[in-house]
């Protein structure tokens, strides 16, 4: 799991969860994986992303680097922003651990990369 | 611009949907769309119900870097496989076991589902195992209505959803049903096959 896809996860769905969004993450196994650099696609990319979630995963996975707290302006200009937010994004990879909702505390564990978000029937 | 199946190897799963006629009529529609995908610029991608992962990796083969593709499906042999699949055509395929999109918060650009589509009974629709793949209930759609019933939601003001489906589906009524929640359809490819007429369509926000 990379940390864009943590950026869109949710367990909204769960019973009684009204937001469920940011997932906490507990990883026993992080991998940082090289990954080809677009920064036309990363511009596009980041209108999409909520900034203060994508850094508070990476800080608290140790791998916040030099990434800034905010997104600064004209940074479809900024390779250098770009190639960090590129990083925090697309390379850094939860290979195992867990996601927790923040409101119930359901956890949905990751294994080989793969979130298992899918509930039981009576959880719906 | 020709699209190949990709790469993929089921030998170690037995419970995972084997690409069959579906899979390659859906990519062949891919591949007489693909100069519309990629002028559309999409940035989020996503294959429901992704079974192997051939069908996302084809769409990722050819837009490479210049988009993200998840994908999803109930099985979690699929799940395995289509990250097997991933490592095997090198493209970075984000999958997730959930149904449909439920967890994903954001708004597609493009989305692709050739969904359990055959008519059986309704109670064939359980577990989590290969009956998934095909079985659609009552009318072969209890699986694709729910998420035409979502799809506002989930697809971009410029997105495009990409559906297989059956003739006996009833096309006609579900064309009836999303124009007057104002969506545009159109046919993109159909073929007769033994036993089967299948279509692929695509919905889009007019
Ligand atoms: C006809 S197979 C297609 C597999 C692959 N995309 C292909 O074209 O070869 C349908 C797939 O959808 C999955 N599926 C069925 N219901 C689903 C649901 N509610 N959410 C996510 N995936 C689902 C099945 O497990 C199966 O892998």
């Amino acid at each position: 799991m990379k940390l864009l896809t943590h950026n869109m996860l949710t367990s909204k769905c769960v019973k009684g969860v009204n937001v469920g969004y940011p997932l906490t993450i507990n990883a026993s196994d992080v991998r940082v994986a090289d990954v080809d650099f677009n920064p036309d696609f990363i511009s596009r990319l980041i209108p999409k992303i909520d900034w203060p979630v994508l850094y508070n995963a990476a800080e608290s996975l140790g791998h916040v680097e030099d990434l800034p707290k905010e997104t600064p302006v004209n940074y479809e200009n900024n390779e250098e922003f770009l190639k960090k937010a590129h990083r925090a994004l697309l390379e850094v990879e939860v290979v195992h651990g867990e996601l927790v909702c923040p409101e119930s505390g359901r956890k949905f564990p990751i294994n080989n990369g793969i979130p298992n978000m899918l509930l039981n029937e009576d959880e719906v | 611009m020709s699209l190949q199946t990709p790469l993929y190897n089921l030998n170690d799963f037995p419970d995972v949907y084997e690409p069959s006629e579906d899979t390659h009529l859906f990519i062949d529609a891919l591949e007489k769309d693909m100069k519309h995908i990629i002028n559309s610029k999409p940035t989020l991608a996503c294959e429901i119900g992704c079974g192997s992962g051939v069908l996302i990796a084809a769409l990722a083969k050819i837009l490479k870097s210049t988009c993200c593709y998840f994908c999803t499906d109930i099985n979690p042999k699929a799940c395995i496989a289509t990250t097997r699949t991933a490592k095997m055509n090198k493209v970075p395929l984000e999958c997730t076991r959930m149904d449909l999109t439920t967890n994903l918060k954001c708004k597609f650009d493009i989305i692709l589902f050739n969904p359990p589509y055959v008519l059986t009974e309704e109670l064939e629709i359980f577990g989590c195992g290969l009956n998934r793949a095909f079985a659609g209930g009552l009318r072969g759609r209890s699986v694709t209505d729910r998420l035409l019933n979502n799809l506002n939601d989930i697809l971009s003001d410029n997105g495009v959803c990409y559906l297989l489906l059956l003739k006996e589906n009833n096309i006609g009524e579900i064309g009836e049903k999303m124009g007057e929640k104002g969506f545009k359809i159109k046919l993109v490819i159909q073929r007769k096959i033994p036993g089967e007429h299948l279509f692929v369509y695509k919905f889009s926000k007019a």
